[in-house]
């Protein structure tokens, strides 16, 4: 009998390879460092090529108290919301993170609107309180995040933390700020393969290094819009895989900021009396909505509640066993 | 209801006007025209005048800032009469001057000469002959009758089995017969297959023999005088279609075509224009009009429909189809057109509804349906069209570009008339290094050359990013933030201009060209696509519209307009459509294969329902391109 030869996908291209955090070696004062890419095949897919670094799992954190969260969210972080460093701390301690991402909700106009020295200090607490590499996404004014993620950025310079987000109508300030102080930066774009390229061309003809580049294409949750993130991410893997170097980019998901915002996880006992416990059903939602992501090709899953994270981590073990 | 006076200076026109009319109406009502794109809609901006007293009322615009408004400036189409009122209207709003004829260069390559005469592609057998005849008179035992005596004796120098004379000529023939002693010249002309005598004269004046080709574009018309016996040009004019202030792209021009008045108006003016320039022709080469015998004309399907006063309605409806494909020849009078009282009139064969004549024309001069070779024509214009093939097969689609390549839709732009600027070299920082103004002297505006220029090199020096937006940092103090909010960058400031008003390009001006170019590119695209080939295996790209030959190919291939191939693949075809129908007008032969080895060769791909259209076409509104690779060149040059 004749053995027939496993029929492989051959691949020309690999995702870019990604390292978040700097220890004191490397000229930063992170305790562990997080490296992300380099697949050289479809997710998981390790009979076609190789998945050397599994996709991570960052917990969102606020530099103030959200008031706008379903209370089955603000619960499992008990009082440690009040505090940015206390809640980073508790994320790392109990839920795993992988990262920290700290977005400042509380430099937005609208909702706080604290000063760029300010918002330095939280991130300076924060790199204070854990070890982790941490993510920084500005309050998405365009013109608020100018003024306030350069004073970040210097704040944590040579810490290698990743900033958010640049924007096609909005990214020279935040390249030149990362470009000076050695972080990576995230490149937004609307659900739009092309325009994800031509972020990522934006954003390089400044000088800056693909390398460091990390793509948001907008996350849809569950229900919500996953189906085009998911078809999006997956012809921006396939085309990376395929050789193309502008969207060789590891890929970052929003997946708690999206998934807490639909009415099946908001959505209280009193409103929807048969929708079972909203503790749990809020978690799964957000966890659901991950793991099809993971599928799609996602290496920096941003979650928000301690249990879906963790759950989150277990899938991540397990798939690429 | 109340009338009123309207004055229009400089031509010191005046109108009665009923209260409430646009200026815009008054104008055309006395004759004036103003520059309007959007045929009254309030949406182009282009038909600013200068209100110097009476009463209006305007309707708020976006297009007018504090300072012009003041002034008394005021959108023409959004301004009603209220009273007596006299009215300025600027040199940018007047729709003067004359176009620009295609340039030297391009008028050399692929003379007609080359293609039509001995040892060319198509024996020289020009549509109207003038034949001497010298007839033996008829005796007891040649008693044909004079017509068939005239047809046997036409027989015998010119093959043709189906012959016709008209009633007015056969009334008057046994006259011309006999006082012309046997001896007379008769005036022979081709509908189709059918050879028809046109016209006899006593005596012989086979020499004196014209034909004029025209090509009547949606923006220009240009008409050449040619010598139907020698293939001679002898002159050339262009002037600027009248129908402009109708509507300046087809589509208006099809939805103003839609009353039946406006109709046979859009006739006149296009016959007007046609009649002006065969008489400035006919003057300049001193020879007699009624010595035109034939006038052959060339356009675009719906221009082509608006001269024969045919309904081009349905042109824009879906499924787009036209009235008429390849119209027959009909008397050049039936349509209003002076030149001989019998002459005739043809047009050359359309392809659909957004491919016309002009299209075939210009796959007829630039040869390639005559090479195994697989050749890329781009005519830009409003449309731009393209055709691509070879010898055995041809596809073509239209991309709708806008009116940007015309300078509409751009703060600044301008036709390729006096005063604008066609090229223009920048320096670091932006500074004006060196330009080339039509007719010299100060700039008034960017034509569509001039305006590819500009972003070519604000995107060689940094100015601008590969999104079209300025670089703030690189554009120094010439960056500004304009009346409506939006960043513009000053290329020349008021002092130098001709008009003492700062030029400049906005951010929305490089979007509209990026839209422009976008959907030209992605047309070329989609026909490679449907014939499963890459721009690398197209040998030869042919450019034709009366401003491709001004263009720069390396600043179009920077900001991804052509394809990133070597520059000696590129030919300028100039005119296509007037040398095509010079062609055409000077061999039969020419003709039939226009009619059967280009338009009836062609197949023809809608591209709004491609779906490949749709999806790539995002990707081309970047400069050059979202998949950067496409343009190695471009890509090696930043490096």
């Amino acid at each position: 009998m004749t053995m027939l030869a496993d029929a492989k996908e051959k691949w020309a291209g690999a995702v870019n390879t990604l390292t978040l955090g700097a220890t004191a070696g490397e000229g930063g004062t992170r305790t562990s460092t997080v490296t992300v890419g380099g697949g050289t095949g479809v997710p998981f897919m390790r009979f076609d090529g190789a998945t050397p670094h599994p996709p991570v799992v960052a917990i969102e954190i606020w530099d103030r108290e959200p008031d706008d969260w379903p209370a089955a969210l603000t619960a499992a972080w008990g009082k440690a919301v009040k505090s940015p460093a206390d809640w980073a701390r508790k994320a790392v301690e109990e839920a795993g993170a992988d990262l920290i991402c700290l977005k400042l909700a509380g430099t937005h106009p609208d909702t706080g609107d604290r000063s760029p020295a300010e918002a330095a200090a939280v991130v300076r607490s924060v790199l204070k309180a854990v070890g982790v590499p941490l993510v920084i996404w500005g309050c998405d004014s365009e013109a608020k995040d100018n003024e306030v993620l350069p004073s970040c950025s210097q704040a944590a310079a040579g810490e290698r933390c990743l900033l958010g987000a640049a924007t096609e109508d909005n990214y020279k300030t935040l390249v030149a700020a990362c470009q000076a102080d050695g972080h990576a930066l995230i490149g937004l774009s609307p659900i739009d393969i092309n325009i994800a390229k031509q972020v990522n061309i934006l954003i390089s003809e400044m000088g800056f290094p693909l390398d460091r580049i990390v793509m948001y294409q907008t996350t849809g949750a569950l229900g919500y819009g996953l189906e085009y993130t998911y078809s999006i991410q997956e012809r921006g893997r396939l085309a990376a895989l395929g050789g193309d170097k502008m969207m060789a980019m590891p890929v970052i998901c929003m997946v708690g900021q999206e998934a807490w915002r639909a009415k099946e996880s908001k959505a209280t006992t009193e409103e929807q009396p048969t929708w079972g416990d909203p503790a749990l059903r809020g978690m799964l939602w957000e966890l659901s909505t991950a793991v099809t992501l993971l599928q799609a090709g996602s290496d920096i899953m941003v979650m928000r509640h301690p249990q879906a994270a963790l759950g989150l981590k277990d899938m991540i073990k397990r798939l690429v066993v | 209801m109340k009338t009123y006076t309207v004055t229009f200076l400089p031509d010191n026109k005046t109108v009665s006007a009923a209260r409430g009319k646009t200026l815009l109406e008054a104008a055309e009502a006395a004759g004036v025209t103003i520059t309007s794109v959007c045929a009254g809609d309030g949406v182009c901006g282009k038909c600013r005048v200068l209100v110097k007293s009476g009463k209006v009322t305007a309707q708020a615009n976006i297009f007018l800032d504090r300072r012009e408004i003041q002034r008394g400036m005021a959108l023409a189409c959004q301004t009603s009469v209220e009273g007596d009122v006299v009215v300025e209207v600027p040199i940018e709003t007047r729709i003067g001057g004359v176009p620009q004829l295609a340039s030297e260069d391009a008028v050399r390559f692929s003379r007609p000469s080359e293609l039509v005469g001995e040892k060319a592609c198509f024996p020289h057998n020009p549509l109207c002959r003038k034949v001497f005849l010298d007839l033996p008179p008829p005796t007891i035992t040649d008693c044909l009758s004079d017509k068939e005596r005239v047809f046997r004796e036409i027989r015998r120098v010119q093959p043709a089995p189906v012959m016709q004379m008209g009633l007015a000529v056969l009334r008057r023939l046994p006259g011309v017969l006999r006082d012309g002693e046997w001896k007379l010249t008769a005036m022979l002309g081709w509908r189709g297959e059918t050879l028809e005598v046109v016209d006899m004269e006593a005596g012989d004046v086979s020499d004196r023999n014209f034909g004029v080709a025209v090509d009547i574009g949606t923006t220009t018309v240009v008409a050449h005088l040619v010598n139907l016996n020698t293939s001679e040009t002898l002159s050339a004019k262009a002037k600027y279609n009248s129908q402009i202030p109708l509507g300046e792209d087809v589509i208006a021009r099809i939805m103003c075509a839609s009353n039946p008045l406006r109709r046979e108006k859009l006739k006149e003016l296009i016959v007007d224009d046609i009649n002006d320039l065969v008489a400035a022709l006919v003057q300049e080469a001193g020879i007699r009009l009624s010595d035109v015998t034939f006038i052959l004309c060339a356009g675009n399907t719906t221009m082509i429909h608006l001269l024969l006063a045919l309904d081009p309605s349905n042109i824009r409806r879906e499924p787009y189809v036209p009235a008429v494909r390849s119209c027959p020849t009909v008397r050049a009078s039936e349509v209003g057109i002076s030149i001989h009282p019998r002459g005739l009139l043809s047009t050359l064969p359309c392809v659909a509804s957004y491919v016309g004549g002009d299209v075939v024309a210009d796959v007829l001069v630039s040869g390639m349906t005559r090479s195994p070779d697989l050749s890329l024509l781009i005519d830009l214009g409003t449309n731009g069209e393209l055709v691509l093939g070879n010898n055995e097969w041809l596809v073509c689609c239209s991309a709708s570009a806008g009116p940007a390549f015309e300078g509409g839709g751009i703060r600044c732009g301008m036709h390729a008339t006096r005063g604008a600027i066609e090229r223009i070299n920048l320096a670091e920082g932006g500074r004006v290094v060196d330009r080339t103004v039509v007719d010299g002297g100060k700039p008034l505006g960017l034509c569509g050359s001039g305006l590819i220029d500009v972003v070519g090199e604000l995107l060689r020096i940094g100015c601008i990013d590969r999104r079209g937006r300025y670089m703030p940092d690189r554009c120094g103090d010439r960056l500004r933030i304009g009346e409506a909010d939006e960043p513009e960058f000053v290329l020349f400031p008021s002092e130098e201009t001709a008009l003492g008003r700062d030029i400049v390009l906005t951010e929305s001006d490089i979007q509209n060209l990026i839209r422009s170019k976008g959907s030209v590119f992605m047309g070329a695209e989609c026909l490679l696509d449907y014939v499963d080939g890459t721009f690398e295996d197209v040998r030869h790209v042919y450019i034709a519209g009366g401003f491709g030959s001004y263009l720069r190919i390396p600043r179009a291939i920077d900001i991804g307009l052509l394809p990133d191939l070597p520059l000696e693949r590129f030919r300028f075809v100039g005119n296509g459509s007037v040398q095509g129908a010079k062609m055409a007008l000077l061999s039969r032969e020419a003709l039939k294969y226009a009619e059967d080895h280009v338009a009836d060769m062609m197949t023809y791909l809608e591209l709004s329902t491609h779906h490949k259209y749709i999806d790539g076409y995002s990707s081309c509104l970047f400069l050059p391109h979202t998949d950067i690779e496409k343009f190695p060149s471009v890509m090696k040059g930043k490096a």
